[in-house]
């Protein structure tokens, strides 16, 4: 685990590694509502942080906060190193790229890429290069005498991107960066944003509400709820091993088991569910038998089941009463109960019309110990 | 087929009625009473009713005698009372437009910024002098302009004067009453495009190092640009003609064409003078109009 290897490329396991930008105990209160609610948080020079959360969690305020847009009511910031917490907007070392991009309508896309470096009184024929430079990375060299109104959206994403870029920040903030685009240009946009970010160094902290694209960008995500981070860790941790049911929730499909705890024995519990039937999971943390507890499974870590008995742990049986045909992959929703669905996912070895399962057709599922994780809150 | 065919004559039916209708309209309520005033500015004074001598006489033996009077016109630019009269007016319009520029941009910005529900109350302060007579307003500038107004007896009241100062019947006081009066003019424009600027520019302009008033000047002061125009406009040239505030106000030595105007045709009877210099005066302010409508195409295009 503690190689140096892996602590270069995964600072947050080193504990003599020191933070990027920290977040100490910051809390933003507009009139009674909590936007930010005692947030703290380490992030680590050449991280891609992405902030996840539905609208409203307080995600884009604490983006806010980092950019001097807003002033924590209580608590500090820093950044490498220095309390920013009282430095204007204009006098930070970082740049953001806003949701809408706020291009100026009034200038042409070389005077918007210009614009930042005007302020830091750049010479004229540097500041020209620096334009130069910043238009062929994003190859947008052809468009620099464009006002923003005769651009397309990808485009004006690339300029927005070009200009935040422009005075080398140490620091880049993105405000749902691919949020205004189509899907299939989003797809394209993420991988392309993250090899401009390995390219040039350059920490990003980014906001969304699309998992999806926090998981392919991101090297951590913190989880946000209620203006509260739930959860910080790397997509997989986040989406094999979510510490909270809001987690398990909010990222991708998931079976949710309520029960309580019946044995317990080193890291395995049994758990006796609702549903009278028995799951046996392995788990990190000891748990006191009759907790009550959530088990989280995952749609595709579910299998058909060719040995089904009637006590038969880890086995659940059901009704197929829906079928979702995604191409790839088929969601087939199994009422196992008059309370409850359970979902399971399917890769379309054979073509549709082949399948073996349909419409009320009765199914038997099962899944491994190691596939899922117990909840508590 | 059919029903597509009666579709379009119906579209080219209402295309007909909706840009025919207001080219009537300027063709009825403007073209031509202009073309009335520019008639009677060729024609020449009579005692008659009306008091003009009619253009066209049959002289007999079927000929049309067609005399047209230029001297009007050659007066209008040789006698030096209406260049006088002329220059001074282009100047308090100016001077005046200035003035409600810098006074009503901060009221505007001031209004477009406040949270909705003040903002309704604010703008209803700006409109409430509208509904009374903007005569009586006038009148009412008088009686605060005054040697014994109310103005200068607080300031006697706070010591800083020992005599009355004379303001009522001077140029200063056209531009007080000017000022006043045309300022909602400037602000409601202004208003109108500053509440559409996206603050989220402004914030970007600080993100890159911009300090907050350079920030105004690179971006909100360029882009709300068209609401200058518009507003120094509608200030600018009704100023230009503005006859109540100067005849009220204004003194013996504060000539305004306006007034001139007014003059001629009801003081001097001389109504084809006075329709010359009302034709003369559209023509100087179809200049600014044509430059100000340059520059705001300008402003669309590349230049700025």
């Amino acid at each position: 685990m503690a190689n140096p290897e892996q602590r270069k490329l995964e600072p947050w396991q080193d504990p003599k590694a020191a933070p990027y930008v920290r977040i100490d105990h910051v809390t933003k209160q507009f009139g009674d509502v909590y936007a930010v609610d005692d947030v703290s948080l380490d992030i680590f020079q050449g991280e891609f942080f992405s902030l996840l959360g539905s609208s409203g969690c307080g995600k884009s305020t604490l983006l806010r906060m980092l950019a001097g847009l807003e002033r924590p009511t209580k608590g500090r910031i820093y950044i490498d190193g220095a309390d920013v917490t009282d430095i204007p907007a204009y006098s930070r070392p970082v740049n953001m790229m806003f949701q809408s991009y706020a291009l100026f309508p009034h200038m042409t896309v070389e005077q918007n890429v210009e614009f930042g470096l005007k302020q830091d009184r750049m010479p004229r024929k540097e500041r020209a290069e620096r334009v130069g430079e910043m238009l062929g990375l994003l190859q947008i060299s052809e468009l620099r005498k464009r006002k923003p109104d005769q651009l397309s959206g990808g485009q004006r994403q690339r300029v927005a991107l070009a200009r935040t870029l422009a005075k080398h920040p140490k620091l880049l903030l993105l405000d749902e960066p691919l949020g205004a685009l189509d899907k299939r240009l989003r797809e394209s946009a993420q991988f392309e944003l993250v090899n401009l970010q390995e390219r040039l160094g350059i920490t990003f902290v980014t906001v969304t509400h699309d998992q999806e694209e926090a998981m392919t960008m991101s090297t951590r995500i913190a989880v946000m709820n209620a203006g509260q981070i739930l959860q910080v860790d790397t997509p997989t941790a986040i989406y094999e091993y979510p510490e909270y049911r809001f987690v398990a929730d909010f990222i991708g499909l998931v079976n949710l088991f309520d029960g309580r705890v019946a044995e317990t024995q080193d890291d395995q519990v049994l758990v006796e569910t609702n549903l009278g039937r028995r799951l046996h999971m392995r788990c990190s943390h000891p748990h006191a038998v009759g907790t009550p507890v959530t088990v989280a499974i995952r749609p595709e870590k579910l299998q058909i089941c060719q040995t089904y008995h009637e006590n038969g742990v880890n086995q659940v049986k059901g009704v197929v009463e829906d079928i979702a045909y995604l191409g790839d992959v088929s969601i087939y929703r199994v009422r196992v109960s008059p309370e409850m669905l359970v979902e399971m996912t399917l890769t379309n070895i054979q073509p549709r019309t082949e399948q073996a399962l349909t419409w009320g057709q009765e199914v038997a599922m099962e899944w491994s110990p190691t596939s899922g994780v117990v909840l508590t809150e | 087929m059919l029903l597509k065919k009666t579709h379009l004559r119906d579209r080219h039916l209402s295309r007909v009625l909706n840009i025919g209708t207001p080219y009537l309209w300027l063709g009825l309520f403007f073209l031509l009473p202009f073309a009335i005033v520019l008639h009677i500015s060729m024609a020449e004074t009579a005692l008659a009713q009306p008091p003009y001598t009619s253009l066209m006489n049959w002289v007999g033996d079927g000929v049309l005698q067609i005399r047209l009077n230029l001297q009007n016109f050659v007066s209008v630019f040789t006698d030096e009372l209406y260049l006088a009269a002329l220059l001074n007016s282009l100047w308090i319009a100016l001077v005046c437009t200035i003035a409600c520029l810098l006074i009503g941009y901060p009221m505007a910005y001031a209004i477009a910024t406040s949270p909705e529900r003040q903002r309704v109350i604010l703008l209803m302060l700006i409109i409430l002098p509208f509904w009374t007579s903007f005569l009586i307003r006038v009148y009412a500038w008088i009686g605060i302009l005054k040697p014994n107004g109310l103005l200068n007896n607080f300031l006697m009241w706070l010591g800083l004067i020992h005599e009355p100062l004379t303001i009522l019947h001077t140029q200063t006081a056209i531009y007080i009453g000017v000022v006043y009066s045309y300022l909602p003019f400037m602000i409601l424009p202004l208003f109108a495009n500053l509440t559409r600027l996206d603050f989220s520019l402004l914030e970007a302009a600080a993100d890159l190092g911009c300090r907050p008033f350079k920030a105004f000047l690179k971006v909100t002061l360029p882009l709300s640009l068209p609401g200058i125009v518009a507003g120094s406009m509608l200030v600018f040239i009704p100023v230009v003609g503005e006859f109540v505030i100067p005849d009220l106000l204004g003194g013996p030595d504060s000539l305004m064409i306006g007034k001139q105007l007014w003059t001629e045709f009801f003081g001097n009877k001389d109504w084809p003078l006075a329709a010359a210099l009302a034709i003369c005066l559209l023509g100087l302010l179809v200049v600014p109009f044509v430059l100000m409508q340059r520059l705001e195409s300008r402003i669309g295009g590349d230049e700025l």
